[in-house]
């Protein structure tokens, strides 16, 4: 039996499971029965976290302690402008962390994003694990193209407090094409991937041949997704409604969680229809006027008038990324849609209209990355799979030279494994050490771009400037792991490390998260006792659904309404432990709807529920 | 940040040392791969490593290189114990990847043709010779089947000039830009009205120039590097003359200028560096120094000025309006 392995789509709004299953991949259905689980993590007021569809459906009314799209939050600093701009959209509160990083506050307990990512990458752990009927304890996962490296560490520490070993992280724009070509191994081809998520844009040119998926260009914006559609429609029902009333929606957690919700809804409900009805009572109240409606109808054209510019900012990426592949439109065999805001109309026709051509229909726009991941995973693992990903680096790499500059010394683009060198001179007489700073990013100046890591070089020979010659080299291996060794020529002294950029967790935070997190699993592992418990509830349940038309007469016939809503309160109470398999809780329920039910049954007999 | 002065370095070579007792799980074929790579005494050519001949086509060198990583890239072997074939394998994926890149752009191709004439075995230079003569000679088919399109008559024009397109799409897949120019221009003799066709040309015109243009800065930073100053500024006009865009052709000319001691010129590529893009704070000191070099005392205050004002912590620029 070859090794298992899951491939994870952790997405902004959704998540996807998938594994590779005999030969096909397959989606793992989660133990709710559904494909997708919504990426979204709650600490309810008892305390209890929730994750996925549960978390999401108290999400209105447990606004505050309710994080959506922590993707956005991945691996950000928090004196960075981007997190600042994303943060003041999030109905949760984010505060600073102690390394610049971000944290988030449910309750009295701060969560860094990466902590909330791996409780959803566990929820899909243990979905997994439930399929199998076995551990799992190795798998892959994506993230955007355009992740840099520390938002990549982020999603690999979130794998990591989760318990899982992430063998890859892989883009999602080429996962979607693996899942595109898998079983097409005659044909030779080049795709494009169209990848507009709930919060990252990517845009792929790739060439497959007999099971080699070559990446020729990537690109994209990682602050462009269905979320930012959302906000524009948040917008433009909020703004009229301060105007009216003075009072901004977007201020209170609980109104704009609502708003977020109709915000979504209209949207996607447009895909299909011309016009929605956006209805929102009791919204708001003041003291004067009493309690505030909001009602708007929203047609498709506005809402397209509304977003012109994101699908700009789109194809912007499109062109540029051809440049790069040095490709023309005309020449694709495919182009590939993938993420959920790809079903737009409006952004339908626009990749039709840049491409000349009808999108592919060939994979599921939901399901594609996560399948391409668990095909990625089994190429690496089992033997069996003749298939080879080539991939590239999104960013280029380089190191900080005299006047504050950034010297590229691995272009972007670029095939990985790759190495590559440069000799420098030291700039001072008898200097006797050199820091070196290493950079990911694309802009002139060093300051601008993205640092990976610095580290010094001590014990130069003490020489008249420009006379002690340096070589430093870089490696980035299949795995993305870049690694910086610097040589001193003329005596052969070397010192070496691996750059990795930090997530915004140290070392410990992550080993402390893990274990709280394993803790969380053994809990969470089932009660012995709770298949019975399980069955007996259900007995129970269908018993009162048997007594119920003659407990309603026997209410009429002077038992009154009250042992009813009793026993319906303790029926739904019963109920959602079940559902959250809270063993020892479901116990004393039981007891109690065994006892009402022993009572209301003695009612019925002593006629109360004849007619 | 305390380095400057780049210069081109030699690549170390690895040799295949004892496993050390490890249990090597690489196939023996590709074992024995590696050790004849690494053992030989002449270095191959970016056509004997993917072994193609040297008047392969375009699609045919992508498919070796495709072909052979499926050997070679580490994640081939991937979870399995190579000992020292580990870092073999990673190397030499990176001379196929790196021969790839180089042979299938037209224009990078010839230069190494022409530089590594030498190192080619006989049959290689044959082929090449064969590749330029089977060019000529198809560009002379080429060019003659387009003047038999171009004698089309009434509706049979519009016919033959998307003939001409589908080639121009195929020429241009397989690296040959120059052919496929022709073609367009061809096609959109043959009807003018198709707006793809023009867009198309423009924009394959606009790729050669850029290729041009970046073949070029590359050549000139080599120049820079080994001190070339003169050489090294014709090559960056080139790249400009090319690509009137490209910031670092112009940057890299001003740079090479003023290590000439050439000021005036530097101070012109300068202030085009500037013009391309104003918030870049290497161009606008290069071209302060220009002009303080000159004694243009005023004109250096305002560029200084400028300077500082987007990046305010620029400790050179300081130290220069300080000495004005």
């Amino acid at each position: 039996m070859a090794e298992l392995v899951i491939g994870i789509d952790l997405g902004t709004t959704n998540s996807v499971v998938a594994t590779v299953h005999g030969s096909a991949p397959t989606v793992i259905p989660n133990r709710a029965g559904y494909r997708i689980t919504p990426s979204v993590v709650a600490m309810a007021r008892n305390g209890k976290r929730l994750v996925g569809a549960l978390a999401r459906r108290q999400a209105v009314t447990n606004a505050e302690r309710t994080v959506v799209a922590v993707k956005r939050l991945m691996g950000r600093r928090w004196s960075s402008k981007a997190a600042q701009e994303v943060i003041v959209r999030m109905p949760y509160t984010v505060v600073a962390g102690p390394h610049d990083d971000l944290r988030i506050a449910l309750g009295d307990i701060q969560y860094s994003p990466p902590e909330i990512s791996a409780m959803v990458l566990t929820e899909l752990r243990l979905d997994a694990e439930a399929f199998f009927g076995a551990p799992i304890s190795k798998a892959v996962v994506t993230c955007p193209a355009y992740f840099n490296d520390s938002q990549r560490n982020a999603t690999k520490d979130a794998g990591r407090i989760a318990g899982l070993d992430v063998i890859r992280i892989i883009n999602e724009p080429t996962a979607a094409a693996l899942a595109y070509g898998f079983g097409r191994k005659e044909s030779e081809k080049q795709v494009a991937v169209f990848d507009l998520g709930g919060g990252t844009f990517d845009f792929t040119v790739l060439h497959m041949f007999k099971g080699v998926f070559e990446v020729e260009a990537t690109g994209g914006d990682s602050l462009l997704g269905g979320e930012d559609f959302d906000s524009r429609i948040i917008d433009w029902l909020a703004e009229p409604f301060l105007q009216k009333n003075g009072i901004d929606l977007r201020k209170d957690k609980m109104s704009l969680q609502r708003l977020r919700d109709a915000a979504e809804k209209a949207k996607c409900e447009l895909s299909s229809l011309k016009s929605v009805e956006i209805n929102l009572p009791f919204i708001s109240a003041t003291q004067k006027t009493g309690p505030l409606h909001l009602q708007a109808t929203l047609t498709r054209d506005q809402l397209e008038n509304l977003t012109v510019d994101l699908i700009e900012r789109c194809t912007r990426v499109c062109e540029q990324v051809m440049g790069e592949a040095k490709v023309h439109a005309g020449q694709l065999g495919d182009v590939l849609l993938v993420g959920g805001q790809t079903r737009m109309p409006r952004i339908h026709d626009a990749v039709k209209s840049l491409f000349g051509r009808e999108p592919s229909k060939a994979v599921n726009p939901d399901e594609a990355v996560a399948l391409g991941a668990a095909i990625q995973g089994g190429m690496l693992l089992h033997e069996e799979q003749e298939m080879l990903l080539l991939d590239v680096t999104p960013h280029s790499l380089g190191i900080a030279i005299a006047g504050g500059f950034f010297q590229k010394i691995i272009p972007k683009n670029t095939t990985v494994p790759t190495s590559a060198h440069h000799v420098f001179t030291t700039v001072k007489d008898d200097q006797t050490s050199a820091k070196i700073t290493v950079l990911q990013g694309e802009t002139e100046l060093a300051a601008d771009n993205e640092l990976l890591g610095e580290f010094m070089l001590t014990g130069l020979r003490a020489a008249p400037r420009g006379g002690v010659d340096i070589d430093v080299i870089f490696d980035i291996s299949a795995d993305g792991i870049v690694s910086v060794s610097a040589l001193d020529v003329q005596t052969g002294m070397r010192q070496s490390i691996t750059v990795t950029a930090s997530s915004g967790l140290t070392e410990e935070e992550i080993t402390t998260a893990a274990r709280a997190n394993e803790d969380w699993m053994l809990g969470q592992k089932e009660d012995p006792r709770f298949q019975d418990r399980k069955a007996k509830a259900e007995e129970l349940f269908k018993e009162f659904e048997l007594l119920w038309p003659r407990l309603t007469r026997a209410a009429q016939n002077g038992l009154g309404q009250e042992p009813l809503a009793r026993a319906q309160a303790a029926l739904s109470v019963a109920r959602l432990q079940l559902a959250q398999k809270e063993s020892e809780a479901l116990a004393a329920s039981i007891d109690r709807l065994e006892r009402m039910l022993g009572a209301l049954k003695g009612a019925v007999e002593r006629g109360l529920g004849n007619t | 940040m305390e380095f400057t002065g780049l210069r081109p370095a030699r690549g170390g070579t690895l040799l295949a040392g004892s496993s050390g007792g490890v249990k090597v799980d690489l196939p023996a074929d590709m074992q024995g791969e590696l050790r004849d790579l690494e053992s030989r005494l002449t270095p191959l050519t970016h056509y004997e490593l993917l072994g193609i001949p040297a008047d392969a086509d375009g699609g045919a060198i992508r498919r070796a290189y495709l072909s052979k990583s499926k050997r070679f890239h580490p994640d081939a072997w991937y979870r399995k114990e190579l000992g020292e074939f580990g870092p073999l394998l990673s190397k030499w994926f990176q001379k196929l990847s790196a021969a790839y890149q180089i042979l299938s752009d037209e224009e990078s191709r010839n230069a190494y043709d022409e530089e590594h004439r030498k190192d080619l075995s006989q049959s290689d230079r044959d082929a090449v010779a064969r590749r330029g003569l089977s060019r000529a000679e198809q560009d002379r088919r080429n060019r003659e089947g387009r003047e038999r399109l171009l004698r089309s008559k009434g509706f049979a024009r519009i016919g033959a000039a998307r003939k001409l397109f589908e080639e121009s799409q195929q020429l241009a897949q397989n690296g040959e830009r120059g052919n496929a120019i022709a073609a367009l221009k061809a096609a959109r003799e043959l009807d003018p009205n198709r707006k793809e066709i023009a867009q198309r040309m423009v924009e394959m015109e606009r790729e050669q120039a850029r290729a041009r243009a970046q073949s070029a800065l590359v050549v000139g930073r080599e120049r820079e590097e080994s001190g070339l100053w003169v050489k090294a500024i014709a090559a960056y006009s080139s790249a400009f003359q090319n690509d009137p865009s490209l910031f670092d052709a112009a940057l890299g000319a001003a740079r090479a200028a003023q290590e000439n001691g050439d000021l005036q010129l530097s101070s012109t590529w300068a202030s085009r560096a500037v013009e391309l893009n104003p918030a870049d704070a290497p161009a606008r000191f290069l071209l302060a120094r220009a002009f303080k070099a000159m004694g243009m005392k005023a004109r250096t205050r305002a560029e200084l000025t400028l300077l500082l004002a987007k990046h305010p912590d620029h400790k050179e620029a300081k130290a220069l309006l300080r000495g004005l």
